[in-house]
């Protein structure tokens, strides 16, 4: 990458912003695996495969996947942020490979929220 | 005075990256305009759960949503809403009917209570993409501080924020980064900056997870403090229990440098810094400012006399900045947003005088016998009440809270009666414990304090590097008085000789491990002393835990003899004919307590 | 300098702002107990019992005098309440550790415990750091080190294995506070070593000598062996101490040379018979010289080397002297300092000595008495050389001793006798390289390489090179009263060609003429006093009329008759011979 300059800084931050906020930009919704240590000791990682191999085997091409810090609640750990386009995000919790791919069914795919593994719609207060 | 309305605008990640904050302040300003603060109130909340059209506000008692606002519809919304009390149809939202069957988290109190500063982009970004974090503004407070503000404006602005170290020990940042630039400047040495990430109190992963979930935030944190203090050379100083944090570290500073926000003539300003991550080899002593140095000078981990603070004579005796990891996290936020922001949150005035109180926010580790275990992040001076039972939602299994210990190994243990102390370093160095670098370690009534106090100083005996007198045989005879204790065999003057060693130890050793030992006992002592006249004069563990002055009963009322007790002993202690009263051998059974474990009807006490 | 106004126990000084507090409280007078700390080494403030209160600024700190730095206005209690019970707890738990210390218990009974409530542990080393500190820091040989953490924490050194990096310098013991480390006397690597260097690396080596001043042994040095130390140049004040100061040669204009170069006395293991070097306790007459030195390593003891004292000792005479094999002349000295040696020794362990002599040499004043004087102590004296020195037993009584066998001229017949130590009265011998320095001063030499005075009667300290004399045993053995009388004569003689200020030379010298000189160098090495030169850019032999004793040589070799002599020219020898016919 490039050296950057104060200019760059600010076009690189308008270009990037849409793909964290889904608010532009062409995908559909975006997955975000919580792989913290906590996460990950709790199975994350199998979580995280579990998504990447549905996601191919069902040639999926407008979900982002993105691996994150801890959510803070790690008692409930392994635990996905889902956010599909004009919805508020959901916070899975607890989850395994089955339920992972369970939720990119039904919430992703089909725009139901499975409420049965849900913790909470939205996201939490900053600053 | 109650306010006749509130106008709840959405604070939560999404609606403030669309401007929400800015939108409050407009807000403010046109409320203030109509001469309405007094009757109409701002306020910020967590996500309302509808991000995707944000940002998002509701007025109150009305009811009203309204989605989608900016900056030039406020003037119309404050007209004609709040003063002339007519909604705005145009500006509203109504959700379609099939709203989400879940809560929103604002009404979970776990995330309804939290306010993320440092912990802003976790769980948000991909730590491993500096993308991510440029598009959550990141490296713009680097931009400020390198192109907009002088060294000592960087450095006045955080002394008027009151930032406190959050490693343990308090002490003010800004004016430890004025002294350390002095030092520099005077002696003409470079300084030098390290990030002490050596995070060793058991049950404590406040840094782990900060550098885990947002590694770009220490690094800008740090490039900053470099501006400041005028040093070219850092160090992060990570325990090797950490893999994954030091490899998102390690790929953070390799990223940040191809940008050029490391290295040489950062951003083009001719500023140039740069940080090197050096390995810690699981020493808990090395957390220690003087043994870090020494560590890190690849020396033997052990602290020195610190009559010579180590921001005039450190690293190589360098003038050397230490700060933790979450205080160099707060620094950006605080370049960016102002001193004044940071600072109303917390407690005292800390502006004048930063000793004052404790402003901003604290991340604890939330451990033990709390529902919600977790990483929270709190404004200072938050009740211990509202962290326990709010956000960690109680104790589980009904049972009642004992205890909660704070500052890791060397903290204090907290009683009931002390819940609705606030939360912050004055407060809690008063009741003989301390904020350490925040681990919180609640308790429930099935604890017994001796042994916890027991536990905290065979770990402090374990770790303790054994180069002063009173640490290495303070904490040996204190371990050998309180085994004996929960042994049963305790005496009399034990807990006057308990007190005297403390107090010596205090007094006497070398570096802050050693002074700050005896506290897990003189807390215990404190406000649990007559849990040690139990064990004392009763020869009883009130907890039910010390295993020498407990044993096992069997009801004979309540055992209908189904025989799982006998399946689990792994002595064969327990004996008796299915669907007849089993008996135990007190003498076979070894007190594991697996047959209470397996009992169904409550027929085993432990006594 | 900034000066810190300081108090300690209502006692007011001024001091250098930054002391370290215990510093000043000495100089004051105030004692403050210590234990890890030691002058010359960095404080470590680590055993804390120097622990004193400190008021400043209406704030009350407990600190470690050792490394305290003094500021203006502090006022320090050394005597609190608090303090006591600071220092009485240390102690306590200190003596749970290492409960048999004297130090500790000493300091103990100061702080009135009686018995410690920990009880007394067995350990003796309180890991106050001073021995690995003075190792690394002061010695900087970096041997001993701290292992472990915590409780388990021990001094050691790495892995656990001896040191092939300890110097055996004793640094280490000799900073030790409670005893712990000590140095194995006992050892036998130490022991049979036996040095016959200095005692100490800094040394004088000749008491009497002009100037009087002291030298570093570079061998024993610690500085030479690691580089660190230069505790020696940290103490001295007026900073004269230089370890970098190297060898040099200096040339010196002088007018006349004294050569008093001394001898090498005879390296016994050239008498293989008597067993130096094969068995532990067969000595040289130097080495046992060096064992009774009251300041030498064993302090005056006589000792075998594992440690016993002996019962008998043997020692023989005329060890590589009056002997074909070796040297046939008699070493002079030999008889008298083995009769010293019979004294001392028997004198300091009792043991039964028995001297083995050829003759007993004991001219000049006071020397028969104190052979006589021998004989009265029961020290044994048998005449005859000695056959051999083994270890062969025969009968028990020999076991485990050393066998002299001998020849009893005097009673005639052949003895054993078992001793448990052989001191060879070794000879005295021209040193090794006397052949060079005869070369140097164009001096002669007789066959066994002592230097030759010109007469032995009328020039006893001249040599056949004016200007040059000799002295002491470089001209022959002698002992010290005949040495310094020769050393007198020999400075008399330099004295009196310096007082006269000039040289009278022979009108007789040789001269070259230049223009009949062929360049064919015959004469240089002819020439027995190096007078003759050659002179490369004219190619032609040049003489130093100084030198040049009119011996007439180069004259009769010259082929070309270009060398003349003043007076004896051709035509000057002709025309006496003519006159001589003619008369």
């Amino acid at each position: 990458m490039a050296r950057l300059t104060i200019d760059d800084l600010k076009r690189m931050r308008d270009a990037a912003a849409p793909t964290l906020t889904l608010r532009t930009g062409t995908a559909r919704a975006r997955i975000t695996v919580h792989m913290g240590t906590c996460g990950i000791a709790a199975g994350a990682r199998d979580v995280m495969a579990a998504l990447l191999r549905e996601i191919e085997s069902q040639g999926i091409s407008d979900v982002i996947v993105a691996a994150s810090g801890c959510a803070g609640l790690c008692s409930q750990e392994p635990m996905a942020t889902v956010e599909v386009r004009s919805m508020a995000p959901v916070k899975y919790a607890n989850l395994t490979p089955e339920r992972m791919s369970a939720v990119l069914q039904q919430h992703v795919l089909r725009g139901e929220i499975v409420a049965e593994f849900a913790l909470g719609a939205g996201c939490e207060t900053t600053g | 005075m109650a306010h006749r309305s509130h106008v709840l605008v959405c604070a939560g990640t999404g609606c403030v990256s669309c401007g929400s904050f800015q939108l409050g302040m407009a807000l403010e300003r046109e409320i203030q305009k109509h001469r309405l603060d007094a009757e109409v109130q701002v306020v910020r909340t967590g996500c309302q759960g509808f991000c995707a059209e944000g940002p998002v506000l509701i007025v109150q008692p009305d009811e009203v949503f309204y989605c989608g606002l900016k900056e030039k519809d406020v003037p119309l919304l404050v007209q004609e809403h709040l003063l002339k009390g007519r909604p705005v149809s145009k500006l509203m939202y109504m959700p379609p009917a099939a709203a989400a069957p879940v809560p929103t988290l604002s009404r979970i109190p776990f995330f309804a209570k939290q306010k993320l500063v440092v912990l802003r982009n976790r769980g948000l970004i991909d730590p491993e993409r500096i993308e991510d974090y440029i598009a959550r503004d990141g490296y713009s407070a680097l931009a400020r501080a390198l192109t907009e503000m002088t060294a000592d404006q960087i450095i006045q602005e955080i002394k008027l924020s009151g930032l406190r170290g959050r490693g343990g020990g308090g002490f003010p940042a800004g004016i430890k980064w004025a002294t350390c630039r002095q030092a520099a400047l005077h002696r003409s040495v470079e300084p030098i900056l390290v990030c002490n990430a050596d995070e060793g109190d058991p049950g404590a992963f406040m840094d782990r997870s900060i550098i885990e979930s947002d590694p770009h935030a220490v690094i800008e944190g740090m490039i900053i403090g470099a501006r400041a203090i005028g040093a070219s050379q850092g160090f992060v100083y990570i325990r090797h229990e950490y893999p994954i944090a030091r490899e998102r570290l390690g790929k953070a500073l390799v990223q940040a440098r191809e940008c050029g926000l490391l290295g040489q003539d950062i951003l083009g300003t001719n500023f140039s810094f740069d940080i090197e991550i050096v390995q810690g080899a699981g020493a808990f002593v090395c957390g220690e400012s003087t043994a870090l140095m020494a560590s890190l000078e690849g020396r033997v981990g052990e602290p020195r006399a610190k009559y010579i603070h180590t921001v005039e004579y450190g690293y190589k005796n360098q003038p050397t900045n230490l700060n933790n990891v979450e205080t160099w996290a707060n620094v950006p936020l605080i370049i960016n947003r102002g001193a004044e922001w940071f600072a109303s949150m917390g407690t005292g005035e800390v502006a004048e005088n930063p000793w004052n109180g404790s402003s901003g926010t604290k991340v604890f580790s939330l451990v033990g016998k709390v529902n919600n275990t977790g990483l929270i992040e709190v404004p200072m001076g938050m009740s211990l009440r509202e962290i326990i039972f709010d956000i960690g939602g109680g104790i589980p299994h009904g049972r009642r809270f004992k205890a909660v210990q704070t500052g890791g190994p060397s903290g204090g243990c907290l009683p009931e009666s002390l819940l609705d102390m606030p939360v912050d370093f004055d407060s809690l160095t008063a009741a003989g414990s301390m904020m350490g670098s925040g681990g919180m370690i609640v308790m429930d009534d099935h604890t017994c304090m001796v042994d916890v106090a027991r536990y905290f100083i065979a770990f402090l005996t374990e770790e303790s590097c054994g180069k002063c007198t009173p640490c290495r045989e303070g904490l040996r005879c204190s371990l050998d008085v309180l085994q004996r204790i929960c042994d049963g065999t305790g005496e009399d003057g034990d807990l006057d000789l308990l007190e005297e060693m403390g107090g010596v130890m205090q007094d006497a050793c070398l570096c802050a491990l050693g002074t700050s030992a005896p506290n897990p006992v003189l807390s215990t002592l404190r406000y649990f002393r007559g849990e040690y006249e139990a064990h004392i004069r009763e020869r009883r563990c009130p907890g039910g835990v010390c295993q020498a002055l407990i044993h096992y009963e069997i009801v004979a009322e309540a055992c209908d003899g189904c025989h799982a007790c006998v399946n689990v002993c792994a002595t064969g202690a327990i004996t008796g004919q299915v669907k007849y009263l089993h008996l135990l051998n007190q003498d076979l059974c070894i007190k594991c307590g697996a047959c209470i474990e397996a009992c169904k009807r409550d027929a085993i006490l432990r006594v | 300098m900034k000066l810190a106004t300081v108090t300690i126990d209502g006692i007011t000084t001024e001091a250098e702002d930054r002391t370290p507090l215990l510093q000043v409280a000495q100089r004051v007078g105030v004692t403050i107990p210590t234990l890890c700390h030691y002058p010359l080494i960095e404080p470590y403030g680590v055993c804390r019992i120097c622990t004193v209160e400190v008021h400043m600024r209406g704030r009350v700190r407990m600190v470690t005098a050792c490394n305290y730095p003094v500021t203006d206005g502090i006022q320090v209690f050394t005597q609190t309440d608090r303090v006591r019970r600071t220092r009485k707890l240390i102690l306590e738990w200190m003596l749970a550790r290492c409960g048999h210390v004297k130090v500790l218990n000493d300091l103990a009974a100061e702080y009135g415990i009686d018995e410690p409530r920990f009880g007394r542990g067995d350990d003796t080393c309180i890991l106050c750091g001073l021995c690995v500190r003075v190792c690394s820091d002061v010695v900087g040989a970096n041997v001993l080190g701290f292992f472990n953490r915590g409780t388990t924490r021990y001094v050691g050194t790495a892995y656990d294995e001896p040191s092939d990096t300890c110097i055996a310098c004793g640094a280490c013991a000799y900073v030790c506070p409670t005893g712990c480390i000590t140095i194995d006397h006992e050892a036998e690597q130490i022991r049979g070593e036996l040095p016959l260097g200095p005692l100490t690396p800094i040394y004088i080596p000749t008491m009497q000598a002009v100037p009087h001043q002291p030298v570093i042994d570079a061998d024993s040095c610690i500085h030479f062996k690691t580089d660190g130390c230069r505790v020696c140049a940290s103490v001295c004040e007026t900073k004269a101490i230089d370890h970098g100061q190297q060898d040099r040669h200096e040339e010196i204009q002088v007018g006349s040379i004294i050569v008093a170069t001394g001898f090498q006395p005879v390296d016994a293991k050239k008498v293989p018979q008597y067993g130096y070097g094969l068995y532990p306790n067969v000595f040289t007459a130097m080495q046992v010289e060096h064992m009774v030195n009251a300041s030498g390593p064993n302090n005056g003891q006589v000792l075998l080397k594992d440690g016993r004292v002996p019962e008998s000792v043997g020692i023989i005479h005329c060890v590589g002297s009056r002997d074909k094999n070796t040297h046939e002349y008699c070493s002079r000295v030999c008889c008298m300092y083995s009769l010293k040696l019979a004294h001392l020794v028997h004198e300091r362990s009792h043991a039964k000595v028995y001297n083995f002599y050829i003759d007993m040499r004991s001219p000049g004043k006071g020397y028969e008495e104190f052979y006589n004087r021998l004989l009265a102590e029961g020290v044994e004296f048998i005449r005859g050389r000695v056959a051999e020195v083994s270890d062969w037993a025969i009968t028990p009584m020999e076991q485990g001793k050393l066998v002299i066998r001998a020849e009893d001229t005097l009673a005639g017949l052949v003895r054993r006798i078992p001793v448990d130590m052989v001191i060879l009265s070794t000879g005295l011998e021209a040193r090794e390289d006397a052949a060079e320095v005869r070369r140097l001063f164009n001096v002669s030499c007789s066959s066994d390489g002592w230097f030759l005075e010109r007469h032995p009667k009328l020039a006893p300290v001249s040599t056949f090179t004016d200007g040059v004399f000799i002295a002491g045993c470089a001209q022959g053995p002698k002992d010290i009263p005949d040495t310094v009388a020769q050393a007198g004569a020999a400075a008399a003689e330099a004295m009196a060609l310096i007082d006269k200020g000039e040289v009278e030379l022979e009108a007789y010298t040789a001269w070259i003429d230049q223009e009949l000189c062929s360049g064919c160098q015959v004469c240089v090495p002819l020439c027995p006093f190096s007078a003759i030169e050659f002179n490369k850019e004219k190619k032609v032999s040049q003489l130093n009329e100084a030198l040049c004793k009119g011996c007439g040589t180069c004259v009769a070799a010259c082929p070309s008759h270009a060398a003349q002599q003043h007076h004896f020219t051709d035509a000057q020898i002709m025309a006496e011979i003519e006159g001589v016919l003619v008369s």
